[in-house]
This record gives C-alpha cells, structure tokens and sequence, in this order.
C-alpha cells in the first residue's frame, strides 16, 4: 500500500472514531443529573425562569432528538451553542485554541531540545555521574507538580528577581497586535510590532518551560533506553570495527534508528499538551483550551465540552498518524500495511 | 545503585529546603537554619524585602487581578454573575442608585426625581437633562422605556430581579421626552423597589446603537454580551475571555472631572498566588481574591491597605424537613447547639466571615444580630433524647468539592459527630447540587445564598415563604405563619413597622426554620496604597470606579 492510500484509509478511520467519541460524551455529559441552566442561573431563580430557559436551549426535546439535531449540526461544521459564552462554540475554540498551541508548540520545542541531549548523555555515559545527574533532573521533571515548579519560578524570576514577566501573555501596557492567526507571536511579526513579539515569547518562556521541562523528561528517558539498545547491534559494531569516529557512529547511526521510539514519545506529548494543560494555564493565567475545556467541564456547559473533546479527540488522533507518517521518514524499511 | 540512592537524598535534601523556604515566606529567611537551605537562598534570592513603593503601573491606569470566570454576558438584560455585574456597573447608569456606604438611602441618577401613588404601586420618574450616552446620542425617555422593556421582553437571566413587579412590557410607558411611568402588578414597598432598580438590571442602554446592532430579533443581545452602549464613566474597549477587559474613560460622562482614571483593567488572575505576587510586586493595584492567608500575609506590609466587606451573603446548612429526622423541632435545635460556630468562623475563615445567625444580612433593614446558639454537646444530646433519638442518627450533608465548603463540611461531620450524629458527607459540583436542590432531593446541604438588591425580601422571601419554591420549599418547609409575614413585610409601606416585621420573622425562623446560619461572607481585598476611594462593597456591583484615584 503506498502512503497515500494510507493516509486515507487512516483518515476514514479517524471519521468513525470520532464518531464513537461524539456519542460517548453525548450519552455521558447529557445522563449525569446535573442542570447547567440552573448552574448559570443560580440558585434564586424561579422554576419558571429556569423552564422558559431550558426550553430555549431545547433541553426540554426528548433525548434522542437531541442527539440527532447535534450530529446534524456537527456534520454541517457547526458545534452548537455554549451555554456560558453565548457563542458558537466553534467560534470558541477558535478563540482559545491558538492560545494553546502556541504554548504547546514552544514547550515541546523546549522538551526536545533538553530531552534528546539528555538522553544521548545519559547513554553515551551509562551509569556514571552525567547519566544519575540526567536521571535526577528527569525525575524532578515527571514528580514535580506543575502548579509547584510554576509558582516557585514565578516567584524567583518574577516577583523576587524580575528577569521574566508576571503571568499572562503580554503586559498590560503593550497593545496587541490585530487578531490574524491568534498566535500573539506570529500575529506580532506579521504586523511588524517587534516590540510585541519579543513580549510574548519574554511571557512564553516560563510556562514553556515548565511545561516543556515536563515533557522533556520521558523524552529523555526513552531516548537513553533506545539508543542503549541500538548501540548492542551488530551494525554498530561493524561500524565502529569499520574505523569510523565514535561521533559518526553516534549521531548517524545509532540516534537515527533510536529515534523512532522517541518520534512516538514526542508526538503523543505534543498531543497531551495541546488539550490545554490546566494547571499552568491557570497559574500563568493563559486564556488556552484547558481552561475553557475545564469551565465547560464545571458548568456541564453540554456543547462546549462536546464540542472541545471533539477538538482534542481530533488532535490526538491526527498527532498519531503524523507519527506513524514520520517512522517511514526516520526508517524507510518501514511499510504501510 | 548507591550513588543513585546518595543522589536521591540529597535531591529530597534541596527540594525539602527549598520548599521550607518558600513556605516560610518572604522576611522570615531567618527561621531556616540547615546548611543546605542557606546555600540555595544565597544563590537563589539575594533581596528579601518587599519591593520599594513606587508606582509600576500607569498612573492613569487602575489594574485590577480579579478571578473573572464566573462572567458570562454583560448585556444588562443577562449579566448576574459577580464580575458581569462588577463590569457592567461601570458602563452603565441606572435610574437610581446607592453611594457606598450608604445603602439605606438611594440616591438619584438618570431619574433627577420620582414620585409613587400611595398605593405604591404607580411610579414616576422624571429624567435628567443633558446626559449624553458615550456615542454622543442624548438619553431620554425613549431610552429608558426601551431598556426596562427590554428586560422583560427577552427574559433572559437578570430578568429574575425585576420578574416579580414585571410581567409584561406595557407596565412601562413613555409620558413624554424626559417622563416616564411604570406601573407594577402588584404593592410593593417603596424602599424595596427602589432598591431592586439599582441592581445592573436597569441599566440604560442607548436605543440607537442596540438597535443597529439587532440581529434574528435578539434586541442586540449578542453584541452587547461583550459591548457597551452605555452613559456609565466607562466604555468596554474590549473583553477577552479568560483574560482580561480593558475600559475606558467615556468622554461624555455627565459627572464633572469623572472619571479619575481613564483606563481600567480587569485582567483575569484565577490563582490566588498569583494575584499575591502582582499586587506585592505592583503590578496590579488591587487584588481581590486572596486566600485568608494571604490577607494575613499582607497586613502590614508597607504599601498595601486591606479593604473588608461584609458581604450580603449567607452560609446556611439546609436540613429538609420532608427527611426523618429532621422533621423534628428537637432534632434541628440539637443540630444547632452541635455546631462550633466560632471554630469554622476563625479557625477555617480566617477573618473572610463573621458569626452571623439570622436569615437576614447584617447591613440590610430588619437584620436580626442574634447569635442564641453555641456548641453545647450536653444540651444537644438532651434535645435528641427527647426527640426520641438518645443514640443519635445517621444523616447526609451535601457540599460543592471546593474550598471552603469541604473544609467546614469536614469540621460539621467532626462536630455533630460528637452528639452522636453520624454525617456521610456527599460531593457533588454546584450544577449538580442545584439541580437536585432544586427538586427537594437532599438530606442536608452545605449552601450560600446572596441578595441580589440590599432589601431584605429576597432573604426574607426565600427562606420564608415556600410558595416560591425556593429555600424554604426546597427545605419542605411549609409554615404558613412564615410565609404570610414575608408576604406582608414585602407590601408594607411603612418602614419602621417593616423592619419590626423582619425582626419577628427572624426571630421565628431562628427558633423553627430548617436551617443552620453558619455565617456571614466578609471580602478582604488588597489595595496598593496610592489608590484611593476603593471601598467596601457589601454588593461588589455598587463599587463606582469612576470616583476611585491614582496617587
């Protein structure tokens, strides 16, 4: 099968898997006893008003009708109304989304960048001190709470040193530069304000960071376990037997092929961080897809949770497949099948 | 393997000092003494002290680090959340208003004057000349009609303010360019609708500009979810959800000099320890979601004043009566005189409360400052033995998972434990609890209820009168005696017997009601102190930003 035949098959599967998604969090956000109407309403509003409201919203249609004028909408791009914003939650997601991607983006950047090193360290140098002190740091990574390792830096480099900037993604003083992309540092460019730009990826760094730092841990850890395992092969060995610099044997031989468990690592990181990471959205106060997810969550707002597991769901599958697309490129014994 | 181990040591050695540190907090460096902590705050943070006072923020700037998630629209006809109507107020004016922190008296605002048939049940207000809404266009009568019409014609969240004078929108008419009347459908208390019209409900808004903003018949709802058209100090620039809004100064505002700032803005800090480090460093000058903590934290610290409302907002254990057995006057009295009041007051609240046991709030008309009941174990379990309960029983109490309700959820089970009572303590998020609330379908319940307006008859109605179906029917509470009064308190024209009749009601329901009053909300906000006129709010709507100064 060649790739592209591949690629579409993969995306007709993607198509029901969606789908099953879509009827999950249907069944499961609308059988939980809960009332959102009543939750914005409040508890002094009288029944009535909170009736004449649900009737709005068509809370009051038998179950199934429901469903089906939702999957009829959703066929037609339109994912129906949040409760809380008003908005059409596709209009929301559109909002909020660029906001995490742009944090997910840098942060895996960050992970890649401290993971892989680390990693290649921690092999070349198995069991001795740079691997333990590569372990610990990595251990630090995956144990350290996010809000924790947040608010210490924030506390450090804002509020005690005043290197970085406070929370949010740009400061108050600065105008932000005309909505195109939604991602503040490309829209900033785009625009020419540099002044903006650098603002931004000033406020991008911390929570990139930590974010990233999180990542970059399991990166790192994989990438030692993998490249260790290559490095017994014979091919290896034949290479190193060849007279060829340790260096060369490394970089172009070992890492490549230890690389594809590690291509696995990072795009499923890449996905998990692109559903919004609650906590550091919250503590660096970054209006992403976490806390609209999570405010939707709360208020059992039906569509937008909907509407956002979709979006997620949709992510982490097209960040799988990219995954499995790039293996061909980093081994090409590999086939579709 | 050792050197692993070694390693993992010293690493829990340095996170465990580092978090001493920081838990000690900035100024108390001192009281760590092992050798590892002194290195890390040697190399780490060389200055301790608070940074110096000066003004890092714009002086024509107010910025404020608010939690702002509970906001949904600030379209006056939807707006009722906090922030929304926090917001809201500062775009709009209304027909009449109070000045903090007075709210007894209230105070004209676009309406110049009014009068009321002794039947109290026609209104006329006559409108103020020469007020200009920020797109320049005059406010007359036209406008004012228009937007209590509004309000009842979309019915839409706030509706359920005015709902009960208000049904249809030919009950407000234009007399002519700056009169106009309104007719209720029913006698009311004159000082208790007054009160009502100045919640952010009757804010006027500019008819032209709504109008042009019309869309599927909405009457311009959408755009003014995140719009202003508005004659308030204030116009919204913009909002960003999850993020922040910025405001401001209008130039037409009709109030000499006012407002003082010409930029507002409300950025969204939902982490209180963030909202800590702004205002410490600066950067905000007012922050005002701050743990009790926090607050205590700040006291003191050169720079920063604390501002402290008592908010028209109770905590209150429901106990529904339709459930064995609370149905019992002994019971419920026992349950009372379980409750270490003073322990969840200063021991969890920290100074964000004060004991308050009465269904009406201290501040309103007719508030009640009782406090008969106090933990007592032997008198509890004397009730319960007459009861016919000597070995006690075994009770549910629902509570929202959050901060503080778990904790004083906790310290209940804890106490009524002590009297032999055993509480199962069920969690559930407050849609869900509402919900089921709302249908009579809890044992006992761990709630808040605020008044909308300062009137006591939205308290005194709820917790009284099971004929609208709120508290008091969701409790199964069904006593005429309470019901009746309330009713009566509500038509009463003469406010001296008024408030005799709220205090014969709170006084009833203090005795026989289903309901434990724990406390009373109080806010504690952190004020930068070159920022003047920020004060107190009972409400958090009456705040008038266009009087508050910078420096």
């Amino acid at each position: 099968m060649d790739l592209r035949t591949y690629i579409i098959r993969r995306l007709g599967l993607m198509v029901f898997v969606l789908f099953g998604i879509l009827v999950i969090t249907f069944i499961v956000s609308h059988v939980i006893p809960a009332d959102p109407i009543g939750a914005i309403l409040g508890p002094q509003a009288s029944p009535e008003l909170v009736e004449k409201i649900r009737r709005e919203w068509g809370f009051d249609k038998p179950l199934h009708e429901q469903f089906f004028d939702y999957i009829y909408k959703v066929i037609r791009g339109d994912l129906g109304r949040s409760i809380k914003t008003n908005n059409p939650v596709m209009e929301d997601l559109l909002y909020f989304f660029p906001a995490t991607i742009e944090l997910a983006t840098a942060a895996i950047i960050v992970a890649i960048v401290i993971g892989i090193p680390l990693g290649i360290i921690s092999a070349v140098k198995k069991d001795k001190w740079p691997d333990h002190i590569s372990r610990i740091f990595a251990l630090m990574g995956v144990s350290m709470p996010v809000f924790w390792l947040g608010l210490l830096l924030l506390f450090v480099l804002y509020y005690k040193l005043g290197i970085f900037p406070g929370p949010g993604r740009l400061d108050p003083g600065i105008p932000e530069p005309p909505r195109i992309t939604g991602l503040l540092t490309l829209d900033s460019l785009l625009t020419g304000n540099f002044e903006a730009f650098i603002n931004t990826l000033w406020h991008l760094a911390l929570p990139s960071f930590v974010l990233g730092y999180y990542a970059s841990a399991s990166i790192a850890r994989i990438t030692r376990t993998a490249l260790l395992e290559v490095l017994t092969q014979d091919f290896i060995k034949a290479a190193r037997s060849k007279g060829l610099a340790e260096r060369v044997v490394l970089f172009r031989h070992a890492l490549r092929n230890a690389l594809i468990p590690t291509t696995t690592v990072i795009g499923m990181a890449y996905g998990s961080l692109l559903e919004g990471a609650i906590l550091t959205e919250t503590i660096f106060a970054w209006p992403g897809l976490g806390r609209y997810s999570t405010g939707a969550f709360l208020s059992v707002d039906f569509m937008a949770v909907m509407g956002s597991t979709l979006l997620i769901a949709l992510v982490y599958s097209l960040a799988n497949l990219i995954v499995d697309i790039l293996y061909a490129f980093l081994d090409p014994r590999i086939r579709y099948a | 393997m050792k050197a692993r181990d070694l390693a993992l040591v010293l690493l829990l050695f340095v996170v465990g000092a580092v978090i001493g540190y920081f838990a000690a907090g900035p100024g108390k460096v001192t009281t760590v003494t092992t050798t590892v902590t002194t290195t890390v705050v040697q190399t780490a943070t060389p200055t301790i002290t608070t940074p110096t006072v000066t003004m890092r923020t714009p002086a024509d700037t107010l910025i404020i680090a608010m939690d702002t998630s509970d906001a949904v629209s600030l379209d006056p006809a939807r707006a009722y959340e906090f922030t929304s109507c926090f917001v809201t107020n500062q775009l709009y004016d209304k027909l009449v208003d109070f000045e903090l922190p007075n709210l007894i008296d209230v105070k004209p605002e676009v309406a110049e004057r009014w009068e009321v048939s002794p039947d109290g049940m026609t209104w006329t207000f006559y409108i103020r000349k020469g007020i200009k809404f920020a797109s320049g266009n005059p406010l007359t009568a036209d406008d004012v009609v228009y937007s209590l019409q509004r309000v009842v014609k979309l019915k839409q969240t706030a509706y359920s303010v005015l709902e009960p004078f208000l049904k249809t929108p030919d009950q407000i008419e234009k007399i002519d360019d700056y009169t106009i009347r309104i007719k209720l459908n029913k006698t009311v208390a004159p000082s208790f609708f007054l009160s009502v019209l100045t919640f952010t409900t009757s804010s006027i808004v500019d008819k032209k500009v709504v109008e042009a903003h019309e869309k599927d018949g909405d009457m311009g709802s959408a755009w003014l979810d995140d719009h202003s058209a508005g004659s308030g100090p204030f116009v919204l620039e913009k909002w960003d959800r999850e993020s922040q809004f910025v405001l401001r100064a209008n130039p037409y505002y009709w109030k000499p000099g006012q407002p003082y700032v010409k930029t507002i803005i409300i950025k969204h800090v939902a982490e209180p320890t963030d909202q800590l480090l702004l205002i410490q460093k600066g950067d905000a000058d007012v922050a005002t979601d701050l743990t009790p903590d926090q607050i205590k934290q700040l006291e003191g610290q050169p720079g920063i004043y604390i501002v402290r409302a008592e908010r028209l907002h109770n905590v209150y254990i429901g106990m529904n009566v339709a459930v064995k057995p609370l149905d019992k006057e002994e019971v419920r009295d026992a349950i009372r005189y379980c409750i270490d009041y003073d322990g969840i007051v200063n021991g969890i609240l920290k100074g964000a409360a004060i004991k308050w046991q009465t269904v009406i709030p201290k501040g309103l008309l007719g508030a009640n400052p009782k406090t008969p009941y106090y933990k007592d174990v032997n008198k509890a379990k004397e009730l319960l033995a007459k009861a016919g309960y000597p070995n006690g029983f075994t009770i549910e109490l629902t509570t929202p998972p959050t901060y503080p309700q778990i904790d004083i959820a906790t310290k209940i089970q804890a106490d009524l434990a002590e009297c032999g009572i055993t509480v199962n303590i069920v969690q559930m998020t407050a849609s869900m609890m509402y919900e089921k609330y709302r249908k009579q379908g809890l044992q006992m319940v761990l709630a808040g209820w605020g008044s909308d307006y300062p009137d006591p008859d939205s308290n005194a109605m709820a917790f009284a009168n099971y004929r609208i179906r709120q508290l008091a029917w969701r409790n199964s509470w069904y006593d005429d005696y309470a019901a009746d009064l309330a009713e009566k308190a509500s038509i009463e024209m003469d406010t001296k017997k008024r408030e005799q009749m709220y205090l014969n009601l709170t006084d009833y329901i203090l005795d026989h009601g289903p309901y434990v009053m724990l406390y009373q909300t109080v806010a504690q906000q952190a004020v930068r102190d070159y920022v003047k006129n920020w004060l107190p709010d009972p409400t958090f709507y009456y705040l008038d930003l266009s009087k508050v100064r910078k420096g």
